[in-house]
């Protein structure tokens, strides 16, 4: 069995997303091949590295990877629930409530029987990435104001020098982003303190947008001097080769939020599925995610630069990794979501019906 | 042990049953049981959470309005991680909120005002454990009524359930083994005197019929004793047996001692008169002697329990009339009287009629020998009886019972062997009759009355075939 493990790459990036989404499909390099197709809101540079890895360790899959927003990632399961091996998303409620509803399959391999609790549901439901949200500052902040390193310090920022600030700060709208949502639902339930936040926020005339690439857009060409509430994995990408920008995990808290997958009760292809589960939990993947950098790694064995054991050593108390409790259900309740958002305009536009101090 | 028959075995197994059919039982109740108090602990979750949503219903905008808490839902997922389910529904049924369409509880409200239902449920091919909440807004105004369904599956109950019947099974396993060593002790120590008993039974001497000797519980000493009464049972017929040895041969000795010396005495004279003389003595002497010998021979025949022979029937003045014809001649030559009381219509009885024509011939022979003149034959119809009447000197009361004996002369005069009455009694218990000896009259000589009563007789009927049947065992013919 001496042959050449050279593997090949198809590669169709379909560059202009005409069907609303890319596609990354790589060749089985043995017989018989096996599909396996994913279905994720992932986009392909963190996805691909990931995917080659699995596939030089296992040839014989021919890999469908298919990255959707998030939004489009779980209408689809619900319209088709047979297409996908495995779902990934960054979605969480979202994702759990695919799983609470019965639609996922445990798997059960000593790799996810050794994961850790906190990061999966039932066998069913796993956290494999560890990305904080964070906060971006322009350099000319720090050296006008001094550092910004906390909500606190935001806040008190807010409070002295709001007036210099006024249009400078660009942030989710949660009414139109479901990320932006579920962060203000999450940071509401943390600290009553975040509405003094977003009162604070809305009197500086923050700007809201729906994505966090929007957000480092105007960052990138100074329109806004401090973004609030970046999907981190994302910022620190952007904002790497740029001197002027600051990436900030706010050391009194940093929401944490992770991808999640599992594999669907109907999925075609499961026996490939649990490998590939397998995979993207054991120390080889997570490596991969801990060297790609952006994403975290959850593996509680890896340590060092872009592993979750470094953020918690780093930021000891700081770090909120959302719950995978029914919590998150209530995070998806349509009159939860009325009535906080509610809250969030009036808080925003600074009409309080005798809530603020 | 295994495979054959046994106390122990008996006794394990039909102790066992029964304690299987109740260790089954009570374990069926422990996992009842246990299924049910796991179900009453996990039922408070629902309570509260049901609550907790239930509180923060309001009315807004006109309509139900819910800030649903997220902790309600947390608080129904135990560390086993189970699946949840919540519904709001308003009073016109309609799903406020939710994230799964509960199905409603058909069930009427409680009187006690809150409304609160438990139930099991299949949705969706999942097993959950519903709680319904029936509960009423307290606004200024308006009263509007819903209901708050949350549901959750079964992974903590059952995990608690499991291990409290775990618990159960423990206990139960670990009595059921300590009865079981109970069981086999006691049944080892109810069984030991069994034990004992047959040990000193296989420890005998296989010739002493002693009485056993042990102290034994009530249900063995009744066997001991029993065992006892037969053994002082066989002690008595073999004492019975030696005595009639021993009897058999002292009068089988005594004609044999006459006999050899008369012979003696007839060798040394020379006159061929005395030879003859001598001759006739001892032929009346070995004819004698034959007879006694058939007589015992008779007898012990009867006496054998194993011999049973045929009863059929029988006519019993055929076999008065037989026997006073047979023996008339010689009670003539003897000066004796003897006649027939009979009615002319036979009397029918299921017997032998050579057994009883051996009683006729001995209780005739013992009325000549013992001094009767006048001897009669009877038979009565009803009761069916055969009888030989005498008017000799007759039999005192308390010497009848030992007339029976084998070898009891009542006269020790006589020329009798002491047979005939204890022959006679042998074939009466053949016959199952009665023997009765009683005096012939109460004036005078009292003489002597023999009967044969038989019982049943009337409804014997004669068969067609001759009623004599050959006599049956391959041993010497008595008649």
């Amino acid at each position: 069995m001496n042959w050449r493990s050279t593997f090949a790459l198809a590669l169709w990036l379909l560059a202009p997303p005409v069907a609303g989404y890319d596609e990354l499909i790589l060749e089985a390099e043995r017989k018989p091949a096996t599909p396996l197709v994913i279905h994720a809101a992932l986009d392909l540079p963190y996805a691909r590295p990931l995917l080659e890895g699995f596939h030089r360790r296992h040839p014989q899959y021919t890999i469908t990877f298919r990255n959707f927003s998030t939004l489009e990632v779980h209408e689809r399961f619900l319209t088709d629930p047979t297409k996908a091996d495995v779902m990934i998303s960054s979605a969480m409620p979202w994702q759990y409530l695919l799983v609470n509803d019965g639609h996922a399959q445990p798997v059960e391999t000593p790799t996810t029987e050794a994961w850790p609790t906190w990061a999966k549901w039932r066998q069913e439901l796993f956290a494999f990435s560890f990305e904080p949200i964070v906060m971006v500052v322009n350099q000319d902040i720090r050296r006008r104001f001094g550092p910004v390193t906390s909500h606190a310090e935001l806040l008190a920022l807010l409070r002295e020098h709001g007036q210099a600030l006024t249009g400078r700060i660009v942030t989710y709208d949660p009414a139109a982003s479901g990320a932006g949502y579920t962060y203000a639902i999450e940071e509401s339930r943390l600290s009553p303190r975040y509405w003094d936040l977003i009162a604070a926020l809305g009197r500086a005339d923050t700007q809201l947008v729906d994505t966090t690439g929007a957000m480092l857009d105007g960052l990138a060409d100074g329109r806004f001097l401090i973004g609030y509430n970046l999907l981190g994995s994302y910022a620190r990408e952007a904002i790497a080769d740029d001197p002027d920008l600051d990436w900030v995990i706010p050391d009194d808290y940093a929401l944490v939020i992770q991808r999640l997958a599992f594999v669907p009760r109907q999925a075609p292809h499961p026996g490939g599925a649990r490998r590939f589960i397998d995979y993207l939990l054991g120390t080889e993947g997570q490596r991969v995610l801990a060297d790609a950098g952006a994403l975290g790694a959850v593996h509680p064995e890896l340590d060092g630069p872009g592993t979750a054991t470094d953020m918690r050593r780093r930021y000891p108390d700081g770090l909120r990794p959302m719950p995978l409790s029914p919590g998150l259900l209530a995070t998806l309740d349509e009159l939860k979501r009325q009535a906080l958002l509610g809250r969030w305009q009036r808080e925003f536009l600074n009409q309080p019906v005798g809530t603020a101090p | 042990m295994i495979g054959r028959d046994s106390l122990h075995r008996r006794l394990l197994t039909w102790l066992l049953i029964p304690m299987l059919v109740v260790g089954s039982l009570v374990l069926w109740q422990a996992w009842l049981d246990a299924r049910h108090t796991a179900d009453r602990a996990f039922d408070r979750l629902l309570e509260a959470a049901s609550l907790a949503i239930a509180e923060q219903a309001q009315w807004q905008d006109d309509r139900l309005w819910l800030d649903l808490p997220p902790a309600a839902l947390e608080m129904l997922a135990t560390q086993h991680d189970e699946r949840v389910f919540y519904a709001v529904v308003d009073a016109r049924g309609r799903q406020v909120t939710g994230n799964a369409a509960l199905p409603g509880d058909p069930r009427p409200d409680s009187d006690d005002g809150d409304t609160l239902w438990y139930r099991n449920i299949d949705w969706n091919g999942l097993s959950l454990r519903q709680g319904i909440r029936r509960s009423r807004l307290e606004d200024w105004r308006v009263r509007e009524t819903f209901e708050v369904r949350v549901a959750h599956t079964r992974e903590g109950r059952d995990n608690l359930a499991w291990s409290l019947f775990r618990q159960s099974l423990a206990y139960l396993l670990a009595l059921a083994v300590l009865s079981l060593a109970a069981l086999v002790i006691a049944i080892r120590l109810a069984l030991a005197p069994l034990t004992r008993l047959r040990r000193q039974i296989r420890e005998r001497d296989p010739r002493t019929l002693a009485p056993l000797e042990l102290a034994l519980p009530r249900e063995l000493a009744e066997l001991r004793d029993t065992v006892n009464e037969l053994l002082v049972r066989m002690r008595r017929v073999k004492a019975n047996q030696e005595r009639f040895i021993g009897d058999a041969s002292h009068q089988l000795r005594t004609p044999m001692a006459g006999l050899s010396a008369r012979a003696e005495l007839a060798l040394r004279q020379s006159d061929p008169a005395a030879w003859h003389e001598a001759l006739v003595a001892m032929q009346a002497t070995s004819a004698r002697t034959s007879r006694l010998a058939i007589q015992l021979l008779s007898l012990t025949r009867l006496d054998n329990p194993e011999y049973q022979p045929d009863l059929v029937a029988t006519d019993l003045t055929a076999v008065a009339r037989e026997a006073v014809k047979e023996h008339w001649q010689r009670c003539q030559r003897q000066g004796v009287d003897l006649g027939l009381e009979a009615t002319k219509a036979p009397v029918w009885i299921n017997g032998l009629d050579w057994q009883l024509s051996e009683a006729l011939a001995n209780l005739i022979d013992n009325a000549c020998l013992y001094g009767g003149t006048q001897v009669t034959v009877r038979v009565t119809p009803s009761p069916p009886s055969l009888a030989v009447v005498d008017d000799g000197p007759g039999v005192t009361p308390d010497q009848r019972l030992l007339m029976l004996r084998p070898f009891h002369r009542g006269h020790q005069q006589g020329h009798g062997s002491g047979l005939g009455l204890a022959i006679v009694d042998g074939i009466a218990r053949s016959h199952h009759a009665r023997l009765v000896l009683d005096a012939a009259r109460h004036t005078g000589s009292p003489g002597l009355v023999v009967a044969l009563c038989f019982d049943g007789g009337t409804d014997a009927r004669p068969t067609p075939r001759p009623h004599a049947s050959p006599p049956p065992t391959g041993k010497e013919e008595t008649p």
